[in-house]
């Protein structure tokens, strides 16, 4: 697929009272894409996303949109409007006065705006609300008028800011879809900021995942769960087990004491890792007590639903657990993981790196 | 179990009795005595006086003198609120404060002090005298009631249009940038239409003390300047003429009240 | 560069606010007892303040005002909101609306209305009747701060204290009050900030003898404020400032986030109240005399005398003397014209033993029955050494001398600074207050009854007039000279004369001595068409407590050592044979100004009192004179 250029950050750092938010961050984003900029609190994302918007201006670093740089545009002259993480409304404007804000400002005729409103409240599915004072309205409806707002100026991105962070979980979901409806009529760059995974993996064409005010990995959703590139990814996206291991040789890695057969080559021999294992993908069979290979007691059985949740104590580490097959609490198990299950990365070098691993840890 | 609720509701007796006593009843009294003359007949001459030429020019002036200060205050204290919001972080806390602080010393020796800047060979004239510059002649004028009025009553503008501004989110304001709007567009047609409460019970805090002052006319106006508080506060303390005195108060609450239903009327308009 | 502007408009706007108070805190530091003179720098202020009686007693009743008020006020608001907070919406809504009315109705008019109240039903103004409104102002402030923290406060959370085993009691003082406790103080700051700042209302409520600093600057802005007031404020000021800045200072140093506006406020709360506290012990402390003397003084009631008087009419220490002699705490206030001085003593709210007024004063008292006749026999100073010729001139008013006894007399003339007038005018005729090349630079007196005796007797009318056609012509003359007026005052003629603010001024004979002494070009002139003879005269109200208590202060008065003691420190002219053949200074004991032979004369005329038509009439021209 031919993908284009829309947006382009280089070099980009940012302080704030001395406190380094972005460190040369350089991210490119083409058009008629759906990106999560996804991290924890802190992590930089907001950040980003208000430089773009031109509400912070970058200590160091170039915004180049479309060949041109717009690093020093007012935000009023750039081509991309924003949906504020507390809506933001004019809560001195009804529905309709608000979603007229921008055309007005742009000086459209107003039966132009009367049309707009119209379809723009149709396509947040607000219709016949367009007299009612904002205040009135539910949080879901006010995240559609604020959405409603922005797209009516046909910007060439839509910048969304923890959009749905106040809204409670049902309604969530549902505007998680909305979204993607609205994305794919609109035909239209969404630059999405959460912290919120689940919502990311939903949503995103792609997800820029970023700590520290450092890009940890860009790609896919699948990329992204199937193959963190750090233990930090790896914990943030989903459940993981992260464990200290070591490579013996290409294809072969010690864990826990026991080797495992993998597929990872190229990390040298006897070389320290981190090995991330989705609780999904360990595989659980009942073992006896003289039972060699790694051998462990469940301590812990929860039931979720679609599976059981198991912390299993085995080889000295607690292994998180899914499984359709349910072993009781004190069961002797044996686990075993598929080669292609097994996820290897190099420990951190930088001390940077270091810190956000510790930091992890933490958590 | 004792019920509370039942406990709670005897809670207020000591505050209704004391709000009867010394809040309706007063004011029943000064409507009795505004209504009848002084042998308790009932009467509308203490209300129709304020027909007669001199009760009406001071009533004027005194309509002007405080609606003259109110603006000034609100253009004074606009654009210093806005500086001050700007800031958002602790230093704007410190300068607000700065606000208050006169508050703490007398309005009349503050006021009084006026006297001592603007008379004839006040402060500010031996100054202009020195630098050889005509010197200013204001005082016992109605500039120098103004002054006085903007000294006294700023804070009162300050802190209501302080908090309003504040309390806009920055969110806002960069919603409507972000929406196109250069500054002037943000602020005429999203800070101002928000900040309006702020305005409203900045000018009604400012409008009725003006309006009803005697002090101020008293200290900066050398008695030369009649406005209607002066001329309450005589009937009271000099005339020895309580029926006068209630029936110009009256007037003087009908333009108290008029001056809350427009305000009342404003606040609700943007809410819609 | 905009933020080079910005930094100047605050700071424009800052020293706006602070330009008259920093002009307040270089006259605490002024020798000169005038407003506009630097006299040199001096802390002696500082030093005498606390030996102002009268000063003390103020702060002290201000303060203890705020505090109890503000206190009050509380606990009755924090109660009425636990039961506002339940009640029907209706219900609710109509209790609000009454307690908005103290905060939105002008404070003259609440001032008023209380007034009413108080005198209606007979209820002495004191220091009592200012507390009750005080507190009546300060509730609303209380309650529309407490209110919101409780409508938002969700009402499981006194339940989960229920719950969890706290009686309703406990429950409210662990659980509810703490939540309640920011806009409690908040509130309880508020109503004390109020009330140290009140004057109006306090004005229209205070009795005989009890003074807020608002309403003894009030009275002092009349007669030219202490210096002392100066150095009081300045240290308040200076007090509240370094808390400030204390309490901003551990803020910062705590390192804690600062939220603009309303949390300050909250944290100066407790210690502001701290320190008011402690001002108030340490100016019992300090005052302790006459504290102790105050707090006595329910007990001993009946061993007072509370005096009116002209403002700067009598030595302090003529007070303090009797007070020594005979043991009897003296209430002392002060008035600035007969008219402010009628309606308290005939409203009977404030129960005055001895007063002070004039002539035609005295006459209009005695017709409206509120004196009561004198016991020559307790006044032996009195008859033996007042002499006969004024005791002959007080029958005017007083006939039969029923009801009076002379303290002090003379004439009204022109004061006038001999370096700012034209020496060819001619000063000895009323007719330079219209001399249109002294404009700005005149003052008239602010007394209806002065005022229109000048305009009269300057058209050959009598001052006794009661011919509307006269008066009219008087008015219309008054009128013409009010654009010249620069201002219309009482007592501060004296201040602005000594400082040359302006040229010609209507002066009481009494005030010329002491002017002259300070600025030595200043001259006084009775004018030759004729001018007011004055009498003050002491009368006992109707109404009086202390009856006896005030004929022996009275008689005190008459001793010609007092009296002359007296006479050395007011230096108006005294009717006391015995004091004035006591005066060593020759000059003064025959100076023409202040002891005029009254033969030399035939155009001085003594008010008289002209019935309750003309009273009407006379403030009805005043008032038109006044919004000319």
């Amino acid at each position: 697929m031919e993908r284009k250029e829309l947006i382009r950050l280089e070099h980009v750092s940012k302080a704030f009272d001395g406190q380094t938010v972005l460190d040369d961050l350089n991210l490119v984003i083409h058009e008629n894409e759906f990106v999560t900029l996804l991290g924890p609190s802190g992590c930089g994302k907001t950040t980003t996303l208000r430089i773009i918007g031109g509400f912070e201006k970058p200590d160091s670093g170039r915004v180049i949109l479309d060949g041109r740089d717009i690093t020093s545009l007012a935000p009023n002259k750039r081509p991309l409007n924003t949906v504020f993480q507390k809506y933001a409304l004019f809560t001195h404007m009804d529905v309709a006065e608000n979603i007229a804000f921008g055309l007005k400002i742009a000086g459209r005729d107003k039966a132009f705006i009367e049309d707009k409103i119209h379809y723009a409240l149709k396509l947040v599915n607000l219709e016949g609300l367009e007299h009612r004072s904002v205040s009135s309205l539910s949080g879901g409806q006010q995240q559609r008028v604020a959405i409603a707002r922005a797209i009516v100026n046909e910007p060439r991105i839509l910048l969304l800011d923890e959009p749905l962070g106040a809204l409670d979980l049902k309604l969530r979901q549902d505007m998680q879809y909305e979204l993607i409806r609205l994305k794919n009529e609109l035909g239209i760059t969404f630059i999405y900021v959460t912290h919120d995974q689940e919502e990311a993996l939903t949503m995103s064409d792609a997800i820029v995942v970023m700590n520290q005010g450092y890009i940890q990995q860009i790609g896919s959703p699948e990329d992204i769960y199937n193959e963190p590139e750090n233990a930090f990814v790896a914990d943030f996206i989903g459940d993981s087990n992260i464990i200290d291991g070591t490579m013996i040789r290409d294809r072969l890695v010690r864990i826990l004491g026991q080797e495992f057969p993998c597929v990872d080559t190229g990390f040298g021999t006897e070389q320290p890792v981190d090995i991330v294992i989705r609780p999904e993908d360990v595989e659980l069979t009942a073992a006896g007590e003289a039972d060699g290979g790694l051998t462990g007691e469940v301590t812990d059985v929860i039931f979720k639903g679609v599976h059981y949740e198991m912390c299993v104590m085995a080889g000295g580490f607690e292994w998180l657990v899914h499984s359709t097959r349910m072993f009781g609490e004190g069961t002797r198990v044996r686990i075993g993981v598929d080669p292609f299950n097994i996820q290897i990365m190099n420990k951190p070098a930088s001390e940077d790196e270091e810190a956000v691993s510790e930091n992890d840890q933490i958590r | 179990m004792i019920r509370s609720d039942k406990v709670r509701a005897l809670f207020a007796a000591p505050y209704l009795s004391w709000a009867v006593i010394f809040i309706v009843v007063p004011l029943l009294m000064v409507f009795w005595y505004g209504f009848t003359d002084g042998a308790g007949r009932l009467s509308l001459a203490n209300i129709a006086i304020i027909t007669r030429p001199e009760y009406l020019k001071s009533l004027g002036l005194s309509m002007a003198l405080s609606l003259v200060s109110t603006l000034l205050c609100l253009l004074i204290a606009y654009p210093l609120c806005l500086i001050l919001t700007e800031k958002k972080t602790g230093r704007a806390a410190v300068i607000v404060l700065l606000f208050i602080l006169p508050m703490w010393m007398n309005t009349l020796l503050r006021t009084m002090a006026w006297q001592t800047i603007l008379e004839k060979t006040g402060i500010l004239n031996t100054i202009l005298r020195f630098l050889h510059l005509p010197s200013i002649y204001i005082i016992n004028k109605p500039q120098a009631i103004v002054i006085g009025m903007v000294y006294n009553f700023l804070p009162y503008m300050v802190l209501p249009l302080y908090n309003a501004l504040a309390k806009i989110d920055d969110s806002v304001i960069h919603a409507a940038h972000d929406l196109g709007a250069d500054r002037r567009q943000t602020f005429l047609r999203v800070v101002l239409p928000l900040s309006v409460p702020g305005i409203v019970s900045g000018v009604t805090m400012v409008f009725i003390p003006a309006l009803t002052t005697f002090v101020i006319s008293q200290m900066l106006g050398g008695n030369k300047i009649l406005l209607i508080g002066n001329i309450i506060e005589q009937e009271f303390t000099q005339a020895y003429d309580w029926n006068l005195g209630s029936g110009l108060s009256i007037i003087l609450m009908i333009f108290i009240i008029l001056n809350m239903v427009i305000e009342a009327a404003l606040d609700r308009a943007p809410e819609k | 560069m905009t933020k080079f502007l910005k930094r100047v408009y605050i700071f424009l706007i800052v020293f706006f606010m602070y330009a008259p108070i920093a002009v307040m805190v270089v006259q605490s530091f002024n020798r000169s007892k005038s407003r506009g003179h630097w006299g040199g720098f001096t802390t002696q202020w500082y030093l005498s303040m606390f030996g102002d009686r009268s000063i003390m007693a103020a702060l002290r009743n201000t303060l203890s005002i705020a505090f109890l008020s503000s206190l009050i006020a509380t606990v009755i608001s924090v109660l009425a909101c636990l039961a506002i907070v339940q009640m029907k919406r209706r219900t609710r809504r109509a209790v609000m609306g009454v307690t908005n009315i103290p905060m939105l109705n002008a404070d003259i008019v609440t001032g008023i209305s209380m007034m009413l109240l108080f005198l209606s039903f007979g209820l002495k103004f004191g220091y009592g009747s200012i507390l009750i409104a005080h507190i009546t102002f300060n509730i609303p402030y209380v309650i529309l701060s407490i209110m919101p923290r409780l409508t938002a406060l969700d009402k499981s959370y006194f339940e989960a204290a229920l719950d969890l085993g706290a009686s309703p009691v406990r429950a409210f003082f662990r659980v509810v009050l703490p939540e309640l406790m920011p806009g409690v103080i908040s509130g309880m700051l508020m109503a004390f900030t109020m009330s140290i700042d009140d004057f109006i209302i306090t004005h229209f409520t205070k009795g005989a003898g009890v003074d807020t600093l608002s309403t003894k600057i009030y009275t002092e802005v009349r007669k030219g404020i202490k210096p002392e007031m100066y150095a009081l404020s300045t240290l308040i000021f200076v007090v509240i400032l370094i808390l400030l800045l204390l309490l901003n200072g551990s803020r910062s140093k705590a390192g804690r986030k600062k939220a603009p506006g309303g949390r300050s406020i909250l944290e100066i709360a407790p210690a502001a109240f701290l320190v008011a506290g402690l001002a108030v012990s340490a100016c019992s402390l300090t005052a302790c005399g006459s504290a102790g003397e105050e707090a006595g003084a329910e007990a001993s009631e009946s061993n007072v005398v509370y005096v009116y008087n002209w403002g700067e009419y009598i030595d302090p220490d003529v007070i303090e003397l009797f007070e020594e002699e005979t043991g009897i705490r003296v209430v002392y206030d002060e008035f600035e014209t007969n008219e402010i001085m009628y309606p308290r003593v005939a409203a009977g709210a404030s129960r005055y033993d001895l007063v002070c007024p004039s002539d035609y004063m005295i006459q209009k008292m005695i017709q409206n029955q509120l004196l009561q006749p004198l016991d020559w026999m307790l006044l032996p100073n009195a008859s033996g050494y007042i002499g006969e010729k004024y005791m002959a001139q007080a029958r005017s008013f007083d006939p039969g001398n029923r009801y009076s006894v002379p303290y002090c007399w003379g004439t009204v003339g022109i004061l006038y600074n001999k370096t700012l007038v034209d020496p060819e005018d001619d000063m000895e005729s009323w007719d330079i207050l219209w001399n249109p090349r002294y404009k700005d630079d005149i003052l008239m007196q602010d007394s209806v009854r002065d005022a229109f005796m000048v305009a009269l007797i300057r058209n050959g009318a009598d001052s006794n007039t009661t011919d509307p056609a006269e008066l009219e012509a008087a008015l219309s003359s008054l009128m013409e000279e009010k654009p010249l007026v620069q201002a219309y005052v009482i007592d501060e003629v004296r201040d602005k004369m000594i400082a040359g603010e302006a040229a010609i001024g209507v002066i009481y004979s009494g005030e010329a001595l002491y002017t002259q002494e300070e600025n030595p070009d200043l001259e006084y002139v009775i004018p030759r068409e004729g001018t007011n003879l004055w009498i003050d005269g002491w009368v006992i109200p109707a109404g009086a407590e202390h009856v006896e208590n005030a004929h022996r202060f009275l008689d005190f008065l008459c001793r010609p050592e007092i009296a002359l003691m007296n006479f050395d420190y007011i230096y108006y002219s005294t009717p006391n044979e015995g004091a004035h053949a006591l005066i060593e200074d020759e000059e003064v004991r025959n100076s023409p100004v202040l002891f005029p032979e009254l033969s030399q004369y035939d155009n001085l005329q003594t008010f008289t009192y002209l019935g309750e038509a003309m009273d009407r009439y006379y403030n009805d021209l005043w008032i038109r004179l006044k919004s000319y």
